[in-house]
């Protein structure tokens, strides 16, 4: 017990409410990355109750002069580390599983938003927990409130939408097998089968960035990746094992290098709008962040 | 999987045989064009491997070093 008298409960459990909301909030807008299993939710929110109590703890235990708590606590912080490499570990296994891989550069971006969610869920429990101690409950949960959402704000990085114009393009063949989508050459597909069924059943769509930026973006690989991922897993893919020239692309408008870029897909839902609004959801993946002077493209074309 | 893995040439199909010559990978003659396509198409779903018509009467079949 406290030299200075019985502890005030109210930061740690105002400050714990705060980073656990915080990072239940972001479970649900996360869907798309995790498997929906309440396996997972679990795990999710466990980690989030772990991390909202370390944040809230902390300035209960310091002002109780328990310092040892306190340097206890911040041991168990570092332990979140090991999350980001559990979540990376995961998914890599997954991607030989999966017909349409996330491609490595996605998988780093989940696994860091990952860890980060719980850092912040840490950091809203913190301040709200100081604001109580200091300022009252009713302004500490106010100052909660505002961490939450800012935090969200912060958090919800930008989408492909708010770089490219999508529009839907017709697939159709030229010099007997080269894919096109719209002007944009795709691949070539030798089998007349495979030529038959993207003509019949296949929808494109041009992505036009709308400046530099989105266009660095687009010659990111790893972006593309992460876009045909997006699609496919929004409107289906008619894929499977052995049959590698119905896998879904997404390529840059190559010999011209406009900076373009089209996707073909066979989907299994025929639904273009939906393909369109997974391309414009897509995150823009940290790795693919613009940079006008490590951008080689960019200078080159004296675009920046 | 970003970038393509380099691939490595497979089976050769042709209606062709002039066409054709030497090589490391198989070459499969056939008789009209029909013929090349169901050996092509077969082929490709038996071993994974990604069917390129050359246009010249000669299809090639190219697989991936390291899966796909």
């Amino acid at each position: 017990m406290s030299p200075s008298g019985p502890i005030d409960w109210s930061p740690m459990i105002i400050g714990f409410i705060a980073g656990f909301v915080s990072r239940v909030i972001s479970i649900r807008s996360g869907r798309s990355h995790y498997p929906g299993y309440p396996s997972g939710y679990i795990s999710q929110i466990a980690l989030a109750i772990i991390a909202a109590i370390i944040g809230s703890s902390i300035i209960v235990a310091l002002v109780g002069k328990q310092f040892t708590a306190a340097t206890f606590l911040t041991l168990a912080a570092t332990q979140f580390r090991d999350v980001r490499a559990t979540e990376r570990t995961t998914l890599e296994k997954e991607e030989n599983l999966i017909l349409v891989s996330r491609g490595a550069g996605y998988i780093e971006g989940i696994a860091i938003t990952y860890e980060a969610r719980n850092y912040l869920a840490m950091l809203v429990a913190l301040v709200t927990s100081i604001g109580v101690q200091y300022l009252g409950v009713i302004i500490g949960s106010i100052i909660g409130i505002a961490a939450i959402i800012v935090g969200e704000i912060y958090m919800s990085g930008p989408h492909m939408g708010d770089m490219v114009d999508v529009e839907p393009a017709q697939i159709h063949f030229e010099k007997g097998s080269l894919l096109y989508v719209g002007d944009v050459m795709m691949m070539e597909v030798g089998l007349p089968h495979s030529r038959e069924r993207y003509e019949k059943e296949g929808i494109g769509v041009l992505i036009t960035p709308k400046g530099p930026r989105g266009q660095a973006a687009l010659w990111n690989v790893s972006q593309r990746q992460a876009i045909s991922h997006e699609v496919a897993s929004a409107v289906g893919a008619q894929k499977d094992v052995g049959y590698p020239e119905q896998t879904p692309l997404c390529r840059m408008d190559m010999p011209k290098g406009s900076g373009r870029a089209a996707l073909s897909i066979l989907p299994v839902e025929h639904d273009v709008q939906a393909a369109i609004r997974a391309v414009k959801m897509t995150p823009v993946l940290e790795s693919g962040k613009w940079s006008a002077i490590r951008s080689p493209i960019l200078n080159r074309k004296g675009l920046n | 999987m970003a970038d393509a893995p380099t691939p490595v040439m497979f089976a050769i199909i042709t209606t062709d045989k002039e066409a054709v010559y030497g090589g490391m990978s198989p070459i499969f003659l056939a008789h009209d064009d029909l013929e090349r396509d169901r050996l092509a198409m077969w082929l490709t779903r038996i071993t994974n491997c990604i069917a390129h018509d050359l246009h010249n009467g000669t299809v090639v079949l190219t697989v991936n070093q390291s899966g796909s």
